[in-house]
């Protein structure tokens, strides 16, 4: 992984932390304010909200970085993985089969990123750009006036990219409902990635893990190995 | 440019993207000119109702500083600069030219209470008593055949000019047999259609009449559905809310008399001038939201202090109304106002989706799955609880299997 991509990383994971506490907040505001100061003092929903709406933006911001990463890295161009050649649909299936018979097999390359890996960060991604899309759309609803700070071109770019979210989950309760849910989604991809990463780093012994902290995970040649 | 810019934002956004509270000088100037030649056509025309707003007004004590008051806030509420205040107030006195017909299918005629309801009358309220009803089921004298009779008057007389007010949704299960009207046994469909066909515009008031409101919650026995579900090519205003706002119908009805023409409409035909804000923008409790300070328990100590309602159920941020600006009785007081949190009665579904006295998180009603929040919230814990679960069960079944693995070298 680039510099780039390990910052990327990271900043999603904090993002996602924050993004998850704060979206639970403000679902469903599950701790009282301690302090008994008169309430333009304390705004412990609006700093909530504050909260959840910048990691959304630095969200965004990364997902357009990832976006133009995904198509034209100079490295390697994740996109390549997931498209539906055979090549890409066997090494699939035997990095699954490697999980599934814990290790048995692996009649794969393991040094660069494989295509389930891939299509597992693409999933992740494809969520994320849901998360987004649906947020924008329930956030707009606060500018419904059609103005902003930053101009009018805001609020008609976001019900621009966002409004077919209304007809498609039937008004705003299901874009909230489809927001709520896809939060537990991410949960499930955040503890699946968590696992297997470790999972690979015990089994493979190829160091994986140091992927996201240094940049490089050793691949060992298994041919010399034996 | 400009024209195929117009045309992208058609093709792709909802029509609620935006209220344009000033349209500049050139469109109000133009708007000016066409009421005023409206106005004065209209009043060539003979009152179809003997009955004079001014007297009316006087008579009921309202002088006519009070009545001016009225009409620039009538005239703000519609989003109209103050250059109109004189053609509202001259639009208000000839209310009595514009013919409505009220039609009532199912419901429970909360609608027509809400504007019959008031302890000493408001301007908004005796424009009702002005206002041409040629035909109101609850509220005229005629019964039985001498109301058809009435109806099909109207309708005759008045084709192509009336105003066809609905009240109430239409059962479509069972080819419709859930409701008839009269001695004819036509179905609330039928009756609807035929209504609609002459109608200047169809406005359907309530949201029973809009979304279908409460009898079209789940599991909906009577397949009711609302008026724009089956009026097509129409001018079709939706004014929602459990009960509607009588404001809002008479801002319509004005804006009607005024350009002959029906106001500004969001995604869903709602008057943006009444359901272009949520309730939660203009909340008198809305300090408390960002403070959060929230109302724990009717009655406790937060509720005393009148905090927000969010905790208890308060579904205002979703709401699109204007109850928290106009308010309900007179301007006297409106839910939050008195304690109770929105229940977005203004919004499709609000039965399933919005009527319960929690936030989504603790929502537990009878909606499909019993309580649409509640089964995200306990689908999703139960979905991590089995990723978890199947992680453990995978852990150990890799550690055993590694164990015997001879690609461990570690063994
Ligand atoms: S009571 Fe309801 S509308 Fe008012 S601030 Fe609270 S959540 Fe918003
Ligand atoms: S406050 Fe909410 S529930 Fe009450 S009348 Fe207004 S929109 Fe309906």
């Amino acid at each position: 992984m680039t510099p780039i991509m390990r910052t990327i990383h990271w900043m999603n994971a904090i993002c996602m932390v924050v993004a998850v506490a704060t979206g639970l907040y403000i679902g469903y505001p599950y701790y009282q304010t301690l302090i008994a100061d008169p309430a333009v003092n304390k705004y412990v929903m609006a700093w909530n909200r504050w909260a959840h709406f910048i990691v959304a933006i630095i969200f965004d911001v990364t997902a357009i970085l990832i976006g133009y990463l995904y198509l034209f890295s100079n490295f390697e161009k994740p996109y390549k993985k997931i498209l539906p050649t055979k090549k890409n649909f066997i090494e699939f299936c035997e990095v699954f089969f490697n999980l599934i018979t814990f290790n048995r097999r692996k009649k794969f390359d393991s040094s660069h990123s494989d295509s389930y890996n891939i299509m597992f960060f693409t999933l992740f991604h494809v969520l994320l750009v849901f998360m987004l899309l649906t947020g924008l759309q329930l956030y707009v609803h606060g500018l419904a006036s059609g103005h902003s700070s930053i101009g009018d071109w805001w609020p008609w770019v976001l019900h621009l990219s966002t409004d077919w979210t209304l007809s498609v989950f039937g008004g705003n309760m299901g874009v909230r409902i489809a927001h709520h849910t896809t939060m537990y989604l991410l949960i499930m991809w955040v503890m699946s990635h968590i696992y297997y990463q470790i999972w690979r780093t015990i089994f493979w012994q190829e160091g994986d893990i140091a992927i996201v902290f240094s940049g490089y995970k050793f691949a060992r040649d298994r041919k010399k190995d034996k | 440019m400009v024209d195929s810019q117009d045309m992208v934002k058609k093709v792709f956004t909802q029509k609620s993207a935006r209220i344009d509270t000033n349209k500049g000088e050139n469109y109000y100037n133009n708007l000016f000119e066409k009421a005023k030649q409206r106005l004065s056509t209209l009043k060539k025309q003979a009152p179809l109702k003997d009955i004079d707003m001014v007297d009316v007004i006087e008579t009921e004590g309202i002088n006519r500083r009070d009545f001016m008051k009225w009409v620039s806030g009538t005239t703000a509420t519609l989003m109209l600069p103050p250059m109109f205040e004189p053609l509202v107030a001259e639009a208000t006195e000839l209310m009595n030219r514009v013919p409505v017909v009220w039609i009532e299918l199912q419901d429970c005629a909360g609608n027509s209470e809400a504007l019959l309801r008031s302890a000493s009358p408001t301007v908004d309220d005796l424009l009702f008593d002005v206002l041409s009803l040629e035909f109101h089921e609850t509220l005229q004298a005629a019964a039985g055949h001498d109301a058809d009779r009435q109806l099909e008057d109207a309708v005759e007389h008045f084709k192509g000019q009336y105003l066809l007010f609905v009240e109430g949704a239409i059962p479509m299960a069972n080819n419709g047999m859930y409701g008839t009207i009269g001695a004819s046994g036509e179905t609330f469909h039928e009756h609807l259609m035929r209504m609609s066909k002459d109608a200047a515009a169809v406005i359907a008031v309530g949201t029973c009449a809009t979304f279908g409101g409460i009898p079209a919650a789940a599991p909906n026995p009577t397949g009711a559905v609302g008026v724009m579900d089956l009026v097509k090519g129409k001018p079709l205003i939706n004014i929602p809310a459990c009960p509607a706002n009588p404001a809002n119908m008479v801002g319509v009805i004005l804006h009607y008399i005024l350009t002959g023409q029906v106001p500004e409409l969001d995604s869903l035909l709602r008057p943006k001038f009444a359901f272009g804000y949520r309730i939660h923008d203009n909340c008198e409790r809305r300090a408390h939201f960002d403070a959060g300070e929230f109302v724990e328990e009717f009655g406790d100590d937060g509720a005393k202090n009148n905090w927000c309602l969010y905790k208890v159920g308060c579904k205002g941020p979703m709401t699109f109304n204007n109850c928290s600006i106009i308010r309900y009785n007179e301007g006297t007081n409106w839910p939050v106002g008195v304690g109770r949190g929105c229940i977005g009665c203004s919004e499709p579904d609000f039965w399933d989706k919005y009527a319960y006295q929690r936030p989504m998180a603790g929502a537990n009603i009878k909606a499909p799955t019993g309580g649409v929040e509640k089964t995200v919230d306990e689908f999703g814990l139960g979905l991590l609880t089995a990723t978890a679960v199947g992680i453990g069960v995978h852990a150990v079944a890799s550690a055993v299997a590694g164990k015997k693995s001879e690609h461990n070298e570690e063994e």
